[in-house]
């Protein structure tokens, strides 16, 4: 699960926070085409990191197993529901 | 009659061997006070009502196994053996069983632990977790077998990708507490799982025990990730909720927060992209507004030609500036996030042919999208910086010049306004020249044609007063 530790959550409200800060500059109207082009650009690719983000883990159903190894990684299996 | 003696010991034995007869099992009604317990385990306290005080002893192994606590002034039923302690010579109580009086003992456990939890801050709300930002990895305490993990996963499973850890125990039964305390701990450390899931479906009282032991309610409190709670159903209040950082009404609802989150997340993700792309359109839509009102301007109606040309020119620029391209050809697997809303899976997480074709069409609709803004992009981005040349004096720049008889405000537009023998002037960029002509050819001026070039020259006249 290593693309977990990717998906910091401070990473995600990170970009966000960003993106919402340059979507706030780009709707002031103060602001030069040259550097609306720049803010357009950066806010396309704060927006694709946080889709990054919100897609970042594999979809999995796993049960943690009892047994771990000493001072180990925990040890996971599939775990698949029984029909109800 | 004469008169028996005894050793004091052996009348205690006979005392004790009547009493065993007469009060071997006996109920007695009363409120608790005095309540010790004694290094060993043994508890020590005294029933009493209004007329009488009695004395009582509860082996550690009995007491022990009560769950709810002895404390002063609880009104109960007791039931044991009388008998006299020798050391002593007084009479005591053996307990073999407590039971609260007015209310269930569950009930009275449940009402102990509560207020000893609150009392250490336990409940706070200053102690809660919010949800976390980006809940994906979701660790589930639950039984492998119940309704309880079905809900929850065929509620998980509208979010496209997110990874299930489920710790499995029982849920109720003796011992139940210690696995789900340990579970807790396990999946809190794990480093696996951004929040956890304490779920169980509903049933009674005594079903639902193990989520108001204190064994439990200590590990939710002691989790390095934030716990939310969904035991039984809407109307069951456990102990374990009130420690969790969230409590949901039931499974089901505990799974429903996450992904709710999750679809939040997604909505200010998009709600922020469409911004991005309106505030953008909105500033060119602006410039090619400008562009227009300059196009119409009376002064550059003045060089038709000239102004075909820009337009021609300014077409060509559009085609050439790469300006937004690779801005905006970037792909993406998802459409501000219309597409996860658009399928929901079954709990076995096939990967159904139907959602790649709706992938598929919505790739399609976004390429069009998104090639519709970029020309747009493109073409008012050029217009912009045809702006500067649009303006009268930056086509004097070029080489071109205006003329005019002199004393005379109309520019000259035909070869014909003129006469050998006038005087002229002519504007160039860097200033004027005032000539004397030579002669006038009428084959050019019929280009723009005699008869309009003097309406025109009437009409701007009249613009002019």
């Amino acid at each position: 699960m290593t693309e977990g530790r990717k998906t910091g959550k401070e990473s995600f409200e990170e970009a966000l926070a960003q993106l919402e800060e340059v979507v706030a500059r780009l709707e002031d109207e103060n602001v030069g085409l040259e550097e609306a082009i720049k803010l357009f650009e950066r806010g396309v690719r704060l927006a694709r990191r946080c889709r990054e983000q919100l897609a970042a883990v594999e979809r999995r159903v796993e049960q943690l197993l009892a047994e771990a190894p000493e001072g180990g990684e925990p040890q996971t299996a599939p775990f698949v529901p029984e029909e109800g | 009659m004469s008169a028996q003696i005894f050793g004091v010991g052996e009348l205690i034995r006979q005392v004790n061997a009547a009493l065993a007869g007469a009060f071997s099992g006996v109920w007695v009604r009363g409120e608790l006070s005095g309540v010790k317990t004694a290094s060993s385990g043994h508890r020590y306290f005294q029933i009493k009502d209004a007329e009488g005080t009695l004395s009582c002893a509860m082996w550690a192994a009995r007491a022990d196994r009560l769950r709810f606590k002895l404390t002063d002034g609880l009104a109960v039923l007791l039931y044991g053996s009388l008998e006299v302690y020798p050391q002593r010579g007084s009479l005591q109580l053996i307990v073999a069983e407590v039971r609260p009086e007015g209310i269930g003992e569950l009930q009275l456990a449940f009402e102990q632990l509560k207020a000893k939890l609150q009392g250490e801050g336990l409940f706070a709300a200053e102690r809660k977790r919010p949800m976390p930002a980006l809940p994906l990895r979701v660790g589930i305490v639950t039984s492998p077998a119940g309704a309880a993990v079905r809900d929850v996963l065929k509620v998980l499973s509208r979010w496209e990708r997110l990874s299930v850890l489920l710790a499995p125990v029982r849920v109720q039964g003796r011992g139940a507490e210690g696995e789900i305390a340990q579970a807790l701990g396990r999946l809190g450390r794990s480093g696996l799982v951004d929040v956890i899931l304490l779920v169980r479906g509903g049933g009674s009282l005594e079903d639902l025990w193990a989520f108001n032991e204190e064994m439990v309610a200590r590990a939710i409190a002691a989790s390095p990730v934030p716990v939310i709670s969904g035991v039984g159903h809407e109307v069951d209040v456990s102990i374990a909720d009130f420690v969790a950082d969230i409590r949901a009404a039931t499974p089901t609802h505990a799974a429903e927060l996450v992904v709710a989150q999750l679809e939040r997340q997604e909505r200010r993700v998009a709600e922020q992209s469409l911004r991005l792309r309106t505030a953008l359109e909105r500033r060119l839509e602006r410039l090619r507004l400008r562009v227009e009102v300059l196009a119409g301007a009376r002064g550059l109606s003045r060089f038709p030609v000239r102004l075909r040309e820009l337009r021609e020119r300014l077409t060509r620029l559009a085609a050439l500036a790469p300006l937004l391209r690779r801005v905006v050809t970037a792909r993406h697997r998802r459409l501000d996030g219309l597409v996860s809303r658009l399928y929901r899976w079954p709990v076995r997480f096939g990967a159904p042919r139907r959602r790649e074709l709706v992938t598929a069409r919505l790739s399609v609709a976004a390429e069009r999208l998104r090639a519709l803004v970029q020309r747009r992009a493109l073409v008012l981005a050029g217009a912009e910086r045809t702006l500067a040349a649009l303006s009268p004096m930056a086509v004097l720049q070029r080489g071109y010049s205006i003329t005019w008889n002199e004393g005379c405000e109309v520019p000259l537009r035909s070869p014909s306004e003129t006469a050998a023998g006038s005087r002229i002037r002519t504007r160039l960029a860097g200033g004027e020249i005032r000539s004397l002509v030579l002669g006038s050819g009428g084959v050019q001026g019929s280009l723009f044609g005699t008869q309009g070039t003097g309406d025109r020259g009437q009409r701007e006249g009249n613009g002019d007063d």
